[in-house]
């Protein structure tokens, strides 16, 4: 286990977490909105009012216990799998934001352009792990079916891995079909998850059609999932963090249970965004001293499960790339790193509460990862770390800079800057850029700099040919 | 002091003590204009207050709307008794207020209903996932003035249009103010779909709809 390792509540506190959500899976049980799983799951021996399923503790126990620990997601270039789980820490940019806040803080409705510029960042940027899912709405497209275009784009574009669509069944099937070319056909999917999607409950204690309708479709190709809860306290979930995290756990258990009962061994995350309301507004606010504490706190129960865990991101309230974005990002973004949350979706660009991407915040926060990355790495104590034959070599009033010992290890202990401004005041106070306008020359660097991975011609053909298929299905 | 009771019953959002107090309104024989014009209203004028100056919450707020409507409940068929005598002032304006169809947030919407509640407006709560048609039936039936549409989804915001659709398809676009809200809605996107407002947050709509009003 890492030696950074926070932990905000004790091992009895989540015993007593833990019996809570037993109880009310029991007792009060889940609202599954989706007749296939309300089938499976009374198959299974779980008893069933109407759409109402009430889970057996015993065997809601047995079946988590059968998802994975960890897994590796497979990505297109094999430099880019991902080992989800155990101490590592997956990066993902934002995802579904409806609108783009451009510097200087106009907000916008988010387009295709916007969309395909932020794919080409995500796969640039060296700190995100996935290239992401829907990383903006582009609302340009028909809603109908930009979920298609989205997808392509990431297969075509970039080389790392990404999310599926969560769209029902139907969503969920499309994502399998384009991928099953991409890697070695359906049946290679079953022997490695190539794909990863959010699944969210609604909250309190229901389980949707179209949501559910999707993770029955990827548990049946064994394709990895975040089943996430969202309670924002004091409106969708008790006022109080605990009866907040018990809700939650209910119904991400339940979630965890049905994949498992589809198909045992699916890998799972097990996923939080829950925050608190803002009691004046009702308005969600998901980047404060409470959702950060739910954020560590879902680590400790995920790890309790023995499944791997999302929660957190560079959130804020924010409306622009300013100090209460960064202060509020990065508790966002070290709360879950140092409890060893293993998959952090909304890594970088959110502003407004989910509601906004932006390019400039962005780069902002994939420089927090970046230093948050590097402090969970901890400290190596050895004898190389030591130093102490170039201490002893360089004596009393001496200095390091010109020993060998320093030019090897530099490289490796510190994490240089991206963004980060560490001039004189002289060398600043030429341009007096704030984060904002050097995060701008940041990204634009970045994109001028995007090189197309490409993608077999024919492969790219037959792609595009069943999505027109598809299309013409939809909007027929 | 009865009066006195309903308007701390009210800003307590106790619902049951309301109700029990104007089940006494009844028994007494007590002049049920007087009971909802200075006491349940003192009551909810007085939540709207302290709210604004930030010293209720919105749990506050809407047990309190909660407390006044049953109240409203209880007393309404004097109360109608009495407006039709002409004792009684008619209301701010009546608002039909919903979730459009294939959406089942509805927080955002209770708390604009509450908000409306408390400034005054007789309220329609039609609930959420409705289609255009019973968003157009209700208000039809009651008489309102205002019809408040509530998406949260960019795949649900559509069905705000349908509603200025189906209100122009049967000829009654004149007759309602149409607004919107919602997380993904704008300003922008009310011009677009040819409604009379938007509003961002539940205290917007209000000032929104008395604006309306006023015009």
């Amino acid at each position: 286990m890492s030696k950074v390792t926070l932990k905000v509540l004790t091992d009895e506190d989540i015993r007593q977490i833990h019996n809570t959500s037993l109880q009310l899976l029991q007792e009060v049980g889940i609202e599954v909105e989706y007749e296939p799983a309300v089938e499976v799951l009374k198959e299974a021996g779980m008893r069933v009012e109407g759409r109402r399923v009430f889970f057996d503790p015993a065997y809601v126990e047995k079946k988590v216990a059968e998802a994975p620990h960890d897994f590796t997601l497979y990505a297109r270039d094999p430099k880019h799998n991902v080992h989800i789980g155990g101490d590592d820490v997956a990066y993902v940019p934002g995802y579904g934001a409806p609108f783009v806040i451009d510097a200087g803080g106009n907000r916008r409705p988010s387009t295709w352009e916007d969309y395909m510029n932020l794919l080409k960042l995500a796969h640039m940027c060296e700190e995100m792990d996935l290239s992401g899912g829907m990383l903006v709405e582009p609302n340009d497209l028909d809603d109908r079916t930009r979920y298609l275009d989205a997808l392509y784009a990431h297969i075509r574009y970039s080389t790392k891995c990404l999310m599926g669509s969560s769209y029902g069944a139907d969503g969920a099937r499309d994502t399998i079909e384009l991928l099953a070319p991409v890697f070695g056909g359906k049946d290679a999917l079953k022997e490695k998850p190539v794909v990863i999607t959010l699944i969210n409950t609604i909250s309190p204690l229901k389980l949707d059609a179209r949501q559910t309708g999707a993770l029955m479709e990827y548990a049946k190709w064994k394709q990895a999932m975040v089943i996430a809860s969202l309670v924002m306290a004091g409106s969708t979930g008790p006022a109080t963090l605990a009866g907040a995290l018990a809700v939650q756990n209910a119904e991400v258990l339940a979630g965890i249970t049905l994949a498992q009962t589809v198909n045992p061994g699916t890998p799972v995350v097990y996923g939080s965004a829950s925050s608190i309301t803002d009691m004046r507004t009702g308005s969600v606010s998901i980047a404060n001293a409470e959702a950060a504490l739910l954020t560590a706190s879902t680590a400790q129960l995920a790890r309790f499960y023995g499944i791997p865990c999302r929660a957190g991101g560079g959130l804020t309230d924010s409306k622009t790339v300013d100090g209460q974005a960064g202060y509020e990002s990065a508790l966002m973004l070290m709360s879950p790193v140092t409890a060893g949350v293993n998959f952090i979706l909304h890594t970088a660009g959110i502003l407004q509460y989910w509601l906004c991407m932006s390019y400039e915040k962005f780069i902002m926060d994939a420089e927090i990862a970046g230093v948050i990355r590097r402090f969970k790495r901890s400290i190596d104590v050895n004898e190389n770390t030591l130093a102490l034959d170039v201490i002893r070599k360089v004596g009393p009033g001496g200095h390091f800079l010109t020993q060998i010992h320093t030019k090897r290890n530099h490289k490796t202990e510190m994490r240089k800057p991206v963004l980060s401004d560490r001039q004189s005041y002289e060398g600043w106070s030429k341009e007096k850029l704030t984060t904002e306008q050097q995060a701008a020359r940041v990204w634009k660097k970045m994109l001028a700099e995007y090189e197309d991975p490409g993608l077999d011609e024919a492969l790219q053909k037959h792609l595009q040919e069943y999505i027109e298929a598809r299309k013409r299905e939809i909007t027929k | 002091m009865i009066l006195e009771e309903l308007k701390e019953a009210v800003m307590e959002g106790d619902r049951e003590l309301v109700e029990e107090l104007c089940q006494k309104v009844l028994d007494e024989k007590i002049n049920p204009v007087e009971a909802v014009e200075n006491g349940l209203i003192k009551g909810i004028e007085e939540i709207g207050r302290l709210w604004t100056e930030g010293e209720m919450f919105l749990p506050d707020v809407m047990m309190g709307a909660d407390a006044l409507k049953a109240g409203l409940d209880i007393l309404g068929p004097e109360l109608s008794k009495a407006k039709a005598a002409g004792d009684a002032k008619e209301g701010k304006g009546k608002i039909v207020i919903g979730t459009v169809k294939g959406d089942i947030h509805d927080i955002g919407k209770n708390i604009v209903a509450a908000m409306m509640t408390a400034a005054g407006y007789d309220v329609y709560d039609i609930g959420f996932d409705q289609d255009a048609a019973a968003f157009t039936n209700k208000a039809e039936e009651v008489g309102a003035q205002i019809i408040a549409a509530s998406a949260l989804l960019t795949t649900t915001m559509g069905e705000q249009k349908e509603l200025v659709a189906c209100l122009k398809e049967r000829g009654l676009r004149d007759k309602y103010k149409v607004i919107i809200g919602g997380g993904p809605t704008t300003q922008g996107w009310a011009d677009e779909i040819g409604a009379d407002g938007w509003a961002e947050t539940a205290n917007d709509a209000v000032s929104l709809c008395n604006k309306l009003l006023a015009g």
